[in-house]
């Protein structure tokens, strides 16, 4: 592969992981710190996909009755709306759900992401169904080749570096301590006089926002958003490995797990083009395959990932150098 | 009247039957290994496909192929136990139902690498006709699947109620300590719940495959509405499952009906919401199912 | 018969018990008694397994089991009746005894005969769910079940525990007669007194210590025992 076609993938690759890894800092929140069993993901992720999609697409001319216009507003409003309306929608969720039992939470977070990748595929008039949106605009895109790309890079690092950094600043706060305490002993942190529901609400929310921008993101960057685009596997599933190979409960780890897992996922891409055509079709069920493998084996193998959790220094800690 | 027993209620009850099969199967493994299988709507799609390997192998009928079916389904179940499962049975609960969503992907793509993602009928060609019993409309297929449901669901009873094993299962699902320190043999129960799990969920899923078609997803696409099912009918109560089940195929077949005007009360697409709404619900509202008592 | 050596252990931080022994002879009835937290429930537990030890040995038998599953301790002819949540709600009267014998490969009617000799009111109530029976009734049921394997020793952690006096003097009664058949008995009770009166030897711990050891009678006798040890109970 050529230089410019290399460093294109690569772009690519970091962006794509980026967005990634915002997802997995949300959901680290959500489990690492706080023990939340969240597994509906891909429902946060619509909610944020397709509000952002609807609010800047430009409004269609009617051709065809399958083309879906949005309101033509700016881009960084669908960023703001969207992960706020997917707050939104956790809070909600979060209220009715989270005092459920972790499993139980996990199977009543997957039906209502299931509900809500219905309504987005059976509501034409809103969403597309099946079809989606198209055209949705992409930041920087009437830039030459390859600063567009660049700038979008930079862009999407950025709100990486910003998300890593509130979360880490999350983590070493007395709120964070608060998530740490809940997450490893529940009945302890409520004798404390801490209102245990409402600050699961809070980590709940607040990750979930940042699944929603997620969505948003990639929206914007795929330029096309149909229901495929959150199937359980892509915006599920591949998270969850994300943070667990990552290290949950390591903001760094889920970085580096959304980095690394995406890599070998596009990867395969590379050697895909060198394949006859049936085989690269199969290739995605072999990449289906090693995901489930992978959440399997890290859990036996690795089972704090590659990034342990390691617990904030403490203030006199952090005074003596230690 | 008719018509409605014709287009609502014996659908559903076909339905039901093969979530009642999934549903018991959830609802024995939840109760004994305490954890929700996410995997078991695929290892439902396994054995609708071993079975489908069978029918080409041989050109036997997909009913013919049940019972090989059902064999190569409990020994993958019980190999998966070995590896998936068994290294988590004293970590936190959670663990192993990360590692059942694994295993679901891998059986997936496995198949998905076999048989491709085509969907396929059991048998080419001509559907077979119609049966009548004037003037009930039924067909063939959906004696196939009540019959095989009542005969695997009595031969469940015989084994819960008649074998020591049965009996072991019973007690572990009610205080699995407690069966510890009677001398009970854990691993032993364990292994033949996956054996009654994996046997109900091959069946279930050739039986779907025999009223529909094979394809990939199937088993997943199912394993929501048999959650609902299994929380309907009360998380460790096989006999609740099998009501839960029946219940929740026919309200599902229900909500089509066209209560308020001309249109279906439900539109189609959203048909298989009704199951996740009720698995949302029931969750929320009561947990531990609608039946009252602790009737096994 | 069965002897517990310097067991140093608990469940997981702290070690609850601190270097206690206790030994059963055959055809004995020994009784631990002592202050709440003293470690008596953890001495029998970490006898027949449920307790991870340190240190110390358990021997029964002549053998050293220490290290054995409660299965294959059960096996060896050990028997073990919790306190709470001993009898299977959801099974019959019958169903729960036949788990009882569940290491067995088949069990003979004589078998059932026998316990429902012993508890008569087990015998009229054999196909009701284990749940419709009263306190002590279930007690009696968890210790017939217990007898399904035809143990050499059994455990009883607290067996009048929430009873009422009458059902108490009837499970001491049938406590006597097990043993009388040739069982050894190992009892943690509350009620001292009345256990100690019916035991060949005692012994008091506090703070997972051991602290005396004498025949029943003897502790009974003794004052120092009888104020600070055998306060609770009637």
């Amino acid at each position: 592969m050529e230089i410019g076609g290399l460093l294109l993938y690569l772009m690519a690759l970091v962006t794509m992981g980026g967005i990634y890894a915002v997802m997995a800092l949300g959901l680290n929140l959500n489990w690492g710190m706080t023990g939340l069993f969240n597994v509906g993901i891909a429902g946060f992720f619509a909610v944020g996909a397709y509000t952002s999609a609807l609010l800047t697409t430009p409004p269609m001319l009617a051709r065809s009755g399958a083309d879906v216009g949005g309101l033509g507003l700016p881009i960084p409003l669908g960023w703001i709306v969207a992960p706020l309306l997917a707050a939104a929608v956790a809070w909600v969720v979060g209220r009715i759900c989270l005092r459920l039992r972790s499993d139980y939470l996990a199977i009543a977070t997957i039906g209502i992401a299931e509900i809500l990748r219905l309504v987005a595929l059976n509501e034409q008039k809103l969403t597309g169904g099946p079809f989606g949106i198209k055209s949705i605009p992409r930041p920087f895109e009437t830039m030459d080749r390859p600063w567009g790309e660049i700038a979008l890079m930079a862009l999407v690092a950025l709100l990486v570096f910003a998300t890593y950094l509130f979360m880490e600043r999350a983590r070493n706060s007395p709120w964070g301590r608060v998530m740490r305490a809940i997450r490893d002993n529940e009945t302890a942190a409520g004798a404390m006089g801490k209102d245990v529901e409402a600050f699961r609400l809070q980590a709940f929310v607040i990750g979930s926002a940042f699944m929603g921008l997620g969505g948003a993101l990639t929206a914007h960057y795929l330029k096309v958003l149909t229901p495929e685009a959150s199937e359980p596997l892509y915006a599920t599933f591949l998270v969850w490995v994300m943070l667990i190979v990552g290290g949950s409960g390591n903001n760094k780890g889920a970085v580096l797990g959304a980095l690394l897992i995406w890599l070998l996922w596009t990867a395969s891409e590379l050697v895909t083009g060198a394949l006859p055509t049936e085989w690269g079709v199969r290739i995605a069920y072999v990449k289906m395959f090693l995901v489930g493998l992978l959440l399997v084996v890290v859990l036996q193998v690795f089972p704090q990932g590659l990034l342990p959790e390691r617990p904030p220094k403490l203030a006199g800690e952090k005074a003596a150098g230690a | 009247m008719i018509e409605f027993i014709n287009n609502y209620v014996i659908p559903g009850l076909v339905l039901g039957s093969i979530y009642a099969l999934g549903a018991i199967g959830v609802s024995m493994i939840y109760s004994i290994l305490r954890f929700a299988h996410f995997a078991h709507g695929d290892l439902m799609t396994l054995g609708a496909y071993i079975a489908f390997a069978v029918v080409v192998a041989f050109g036997w009928p997909p009913v013919a192929a049940m019972p090989l079916a059902l064999v190569g389904t409990v020994g993958a179940s019980l190999a998966i136990d070995r590896y998936a499962y068994r290294p988590f049975r004293k970590s936190r609960p959670i663990v192993v139902v990360i590692a059942s969503f694994g295993v679901a992907l891998m059986i997936r793509a496995a198949i998905m690498l076999i048989w491709g993602v085509q969907p396929e009928p059991y048998v080419e060609g001509i559907n077979p006709p119609l049966e009548s019993f004037e003037p009930f409309r039924i067909q063939e297929k959906h004696i196939v699947i009540v019959v095989v449901t009542v005969v695997l669901v009595t031969a469940l009873h015989l084994l819960l109620t008649r074998t020591k094993i049965g009996k072991a299962m019973r007690a572990m699902s009610d205080d699995a300590d407690l069966a510890r320190v009677t001398g009970i043999g854990t691993e032993r129960v364990i292994a033949w719940t996956w054996v009654v799990g994996a046997v109900l969920a091959a069946a279930a899923g050739i039986l779907t495959g025999i009223d529909t078609l094979l394809k990939p997803y199937m088993g997943w696409d199912l394993l929501l509405p048999i959650f609902a099912a299994a929380i309907l009918g009360g998380l460790g109560r096989p006999y609740g499952a099998i009501l839960g089940g029946l219940v929740l195929g026919v309200i599902q077949e229900l909500s089509s009906y066209p209560l308020l005007s001309d249109e279906p009360f439900i539109s189609p697409g959203y048909k298989i919401g009704i199951a996740f709404a009720i698995l949302v619900v029931m969750l929320i509202w009561r947990p531990q199912g609608l039946l009252r008592g602790r009737v096994l | 018969m069965l002897s517990a050596e310097r067991l140093v252990g608990g469940y997981g931080g702290a070690d609850i018990l601190k270097g206690v022994s206790i030994r059963l002879d055959p055809g004995e009835i020994v009784v631990i008694v002592g202050p709440n937290g003293a470690g008596k429930s953890t001495v029998m537990k970490a006898v027949f397994g449920l307790v991870t030890l340190r240190e110390g040995t358990v021997t029964f038998d002549g053998a050293e089991i220490s290290g054995l599953p409660t299965e294959q301790r059960v096996r060896r002819g050990l028997a073990y009746v919790p306190q709470e949540r001993n009898v299977f709600v959801s099974l019959s009267v019958h169903e729960n005894l036949e788990m009882g014998g569940f290491v067995r490969k088949t069990i003979p009617q004589a078998v059932f005969d026998r316990i429902y000799a012993l508890f008569p009111v087990l015998a009229e109530k054999r196909k009701q769910p284990a749940g419709e029976l009263s306190g002590g009734q279930r007690q009696m049921l968890a210790v017939g079940r217990a007898l399904m394997v035809e143990p050499k020793v059994l455990l009883l952690d607290e067996p009048t525990a929430g009873l009422s006096p009458r059902a108490m003097d009837e499970i001491f009664a049938c406590i006597k007669a097990i043993n009388a058949q040739g069982v050894g008995i190992l009892m943690v009770e509350q009620n001292a007194r009345q256990a100690l009166g019916l035991a060949h030897r005692g012994y008091v711990l506090a703070t997972g210590e051991n602290r005396y050891t004498d025949t029943g009678a003897a502790l009974l006798a003794n004052r120092e025992v009888a104020e600070s040890f055998l306060g609770g109970g009637h």
